[in-house]
């Protein structure tokens, strides 16, 4: 027994003073690397490390780019090479041969693309008209936000009952404190928004017509009949095909189809007349239909206003709806819709169908 | 070869030719769904004076005429100043151009006669831009001390003309016309104009009195009163001013009338024993029939336009909230779901909607919903609103507002059901429980 504590105590001295003599708790790593770095100092240093990099440098590209080059020089002989580079220079040359056709026949329809970016500007424009509105009929939901101030106000002599039954709602109304500023102004909010309408000042031409693509398709033909005779002859097919039908057609050419910006155009101009605070509730669940016929300058031909069709409503809706209709026509349309001349044909019979429903 | 592919050609374009131009003949196709809200703009000039002494009259006319259509938030009138030319004849043509010039899209011209206490008014109305006459020409007759009637009429039918919606101008409001501060508050009956001109006194205030309703056809009133120290109903005629009271139980306090739309039956609370429950009476024979019996607190009852189902707010669920029962009683369903507490329902004359007080976080709100509860929609927000009334056209609703504080006091507002147009009713004193009539005949 008292051995085996000799034993272990001695065992015990000895691991702790390996421990604490043999430096197991004092090995200092960081000192090592401190000492190697102390050690390099000066102008000598800078002069190896300026010494060091070139060879590095070249070592490190040699061995690799040695080998590389090496085996591919061989397989490839020095001329084909060249005769790759030759055609290279050849090709560079041909592009500007090649772009003159292409731009020809692109340019007209590039712009047809940038109208379509036009419509996209449009709708914010659109948009902004019917915000003031939407918020209008949006205007309830927001007294619920506006409770914050009074809940002080609350205990009043009248509603002690009442109290207690807010109490379950407390923390709801923690949340809303937030919303006290919000008292004052909910109801003055909504009358403000309905007189706000005397800024109705009708502008009518929303934008200007995207761009004019005159007559784009013969200059095709005329590019396509300068490569070849065929083609000269299945241009002039092409183009007396189009004159002989176009010829019997309306007495107006018509043009290419209105693009999408001319049409979005036209239909912001009509929306902005199209007041229907004054419609019955009725009438704003009635869709109209409404023909038109229009002059040549863009202006409505008054009695030529029609009513087309009608759903949703009865007989009095459809015809207050009619009447809405006719006014926002007559009014927008007084100084002329901005509708492109070329393309009367297209305009010359307008049906419009006026859906109310999103505005209720 | 060459010919071949030509003819080919030809064919082919040929084909392709004939649809494009049977597609430029026809119409060029755009939908249009969102608009605009705005008010109408309008031009009333002064309406001609057909005799001398009518000149002020034309004048008076014409302005009510314009308040009327202002008043609604739907119209905006065209200042005098601003016109180009003149209406002298009321059968002369018009110059549209000139009326086009300033943006009048709705123009009225009247003409008055006055022969003893007799007024004769005729108007038209045209629609500029359409260079048209609206309808056909309308002309009203009375006496002298009811011009303003004749003007709301004019304005109805202009309205009515251009909304597609009944007019509501030449009505009345019943009130509980109110003075002095909130702990000694005097009260009395009190009936004006839409408009809150020609206002009368209907009782005095020596008894507090409550909750004024029209009788569908505008000649009778129902109201509580504590006259007799206890809350009771009475019915009260307007032309004569006679007044009785309802028969109730002793011990009983009954409140909250309204009529049938027959004007012959009364629906009310009656409160015995400390349970508030709804009943009907007959007003001739004073037979009543009770329709709801729940320990929970039953009242404020108003008839659906058809006469067959009762609106009403109920506590039984734990709070607050309104339920529709059949006429006969029974089983009632509840509509409101909404967080916070619903009261004072009220059928809207065109059956589609009711409108109801809520007070939810400490605000009061007049809102309307539909009549399974959906839609409800929020229209005002202030320290306390209530009492709700539909004006005959179910287009707008009138309320009494309270400001806050000791000194605070109440007066009327009316606002579109669409939550626009909110404005003060004009009174000479202090206003509450507002009971719009229907339109006068």
């Amino acid at each position: 027994m008292d051995t085996g504590q000799y034993i272990s105590g001695a065992g015990h001295l000895i691991l702790i003073g390996w421990a604490f003599l043999g430096g197991v708790f004092r090995s200092e790593p960081p000192p090592f690397e401190m000492t190697e770095v102390s050690v390099i100092t000066g102008a000598e240093f800078d002069a190896i490390l300026a010494a060091q990099v070139p060879p590095d440098q070249v070592t490190d590209v040699a061995q690799p780019q040695a080998p590389e080059i090496t085996p591919d020089a061989p397989e490839v002989a020095a001329e084909p090479d060249r005769v790759i580079d030759q055609p290279v220079p050849s090709q560079a040359e041909a592009p500007p041969e090649d772009s003159p056709p292409e731009e020809v026949p692109d340019a007209p329809p590039q712009p047809a693309e940038v109208t379509d970016a036009a419509p996209t500007l449009d709708d914010p424009v659109g948009d902004v008209a019917v915000l003031a509105p939407e918020v209008a009929p949006e205007a309830a939901p927001r007294p619920i936000e506006r409770v914050a101030p009074e809940p002080v106000a609350q205990p009043d002599p009248e509603a002690a009952p009442e109290l207690d039954q807010q109490q379950a709602v407390a923390p709801d109304e923690a949340g809303e404190t937030p919303d006290e500023p919000q008292d004052a102004t909910a109801p003055e909010e909504a009358t403000t928004e309905i007189v706000t309408e005397a800024t109705a000042a009708p502008a009518a031409s929303v934008r200007p017509p995207g761009r004019r693509p005159a007559a784009p398709e013969p200059q095709v033909a005329t590019n396509e009949a300068s490569q070849d005779d065929n083609a000269a002859a299945i241009a002039a097919a092409v183009a007396a095909a189009q004159a002989a039908a176009e010829a019997p057609g309306t007495p107006a050419p018509s043009g290419p189809p209105l693009t999408q910006g001319e049409r979005e155009s036209l239909r912001l101009a009509v929306k902005e007349c199209w007041n229907v605070g004054s419609m019955s509730s009725e009438a704003l669940r009635t869709i109209v239909v409404v023909g038109v016929q229009m002059n040549r300058d863009g202006t409505p031909i008054g009695n030529t206003i029609r009513l087309l069709s009608s759903t949703g409503g009865s007989d009095a809706a459809a015809r207050q709806g009619f009447e809405t209709a006719r006014r926002a026509i007559l009014r927008c349309g007084g100084k002329g819709f901005d509708l492109p001349d070329e393309k009367y044909g297209q305009w010359q019979s307008i049906e419009i169908t006026f859906d109310p429903r999103k505005m209720q | 070869m060459k010919a071949i592919i030509l003819s080919l050609l030809l064919v082919l374009t040929a084909a392709f030719a004939a649809p494009s131009q049977a597609h430029a003949q026809e119409p060029l196709r755009i939908i249009i769904d969102e608009g605009v809200i705005e008010p109408l703009p309008f031009a009333v000039p002064t309406f001609q004076p057909e005799t001398a002494e009518a000149a002020q009259l034309a004048s008076d006319l014409a302005r009510v005429v314009s308040d009327d259509l202002t008043g609604t938030g739907l119209f905006r009138e065209i200042p005098a100043s601003a016109f180009i030319s003149t209406v002298s004849d009321f059968n002369a043509p018009l110059q549209y151009a000139d009326w086009k010039a300033i943006n009048a899209q709705a123009l009225i011209t009247g003409a008055v006669a006055v022969t003893g206490d007799q007024v004769t008014v005729k108007f038209r109305l045209y629609d500029v831009f359409s260079g048209a006459e609206l309808g056909n020409g309308l002309q009203f007759a009375g006496t002298t001390d009811a011009w303003r009637r004749m003007a709301h009429k004019v304005a109805d039918a202009v309205y009515s003309r251009i909304t597609g919606e009944g007019g509501y101008f030449d009505s009345r409001v019943v009130y509980v016309s109110e003075t002095g501060p909130k702990d000694d508050r005097r009260k009395r009956l009190a009936i004006m104009d839409y408009d809150g001109a020609n206002v009368q006194y209907l009782t005095d205030s020596a008894a507090i009195v409550l909750a004024p309703r029209f009788s569908p056809t505008g000649d009778r009133v129902l109201y509580t009163s504590y006259e007799s120290g206890f809350p009771r109903i009475y019915v009260l005629d307007i032309g004569s001013v006679q007044r009785r009271v309802l028969e109730s139980a002793e011990g009983t306090m009954s409140f909250a009338p309204r009529f049938s739309p027959s004007g012959q039956t009364v629906v009310f609370s009656l409160t015995q024993g400390g349970n508030t429950d709804i009943y009907t009476m007959d007003i001739a024979s004073g037979a009543s029939v009770r329709l709801t019996n729940t320990p929970a607190i039953e009242t404020a009852p108003s008839f659906s336009p058809d006469g067959t189902r009762i609106v009403f707010e109920s506590d039984r669920s734990g709070s607050q909230q309104l339920y529709i029962m059949p006429v006969t009683g029974g089983e009632a369903q509840r509509i409101s779901f909404g967080e916070g507490r619903y009261g004072t329902p009220v059928w809207s004359p065109r059956g589609d909607l009711v409108a109801f007080t809520k007070q939810n976080k400490g605000r009061f709100h007049i809102g309307v919903m539909r009549l399974d509860g959906s839609e409800e929609r929020l229209l005002t927000a202030s320290f306390l609103d209530e009492g709700p009334t539909w004006a005959p056209n179910g287009r707008v609703i009138m309320f009494a507002r309270e400001t806050q504080g000791a000194g605070g006091s109440s007066s009327l507002y009316s606002v579109d059901i669409s939550g626009r147009n909110l404005r003060p009713v004009r009174t000479p004193e202090g206003a509450s429980d507002p009971s719009w009539s229907p339109l006068q005949q």
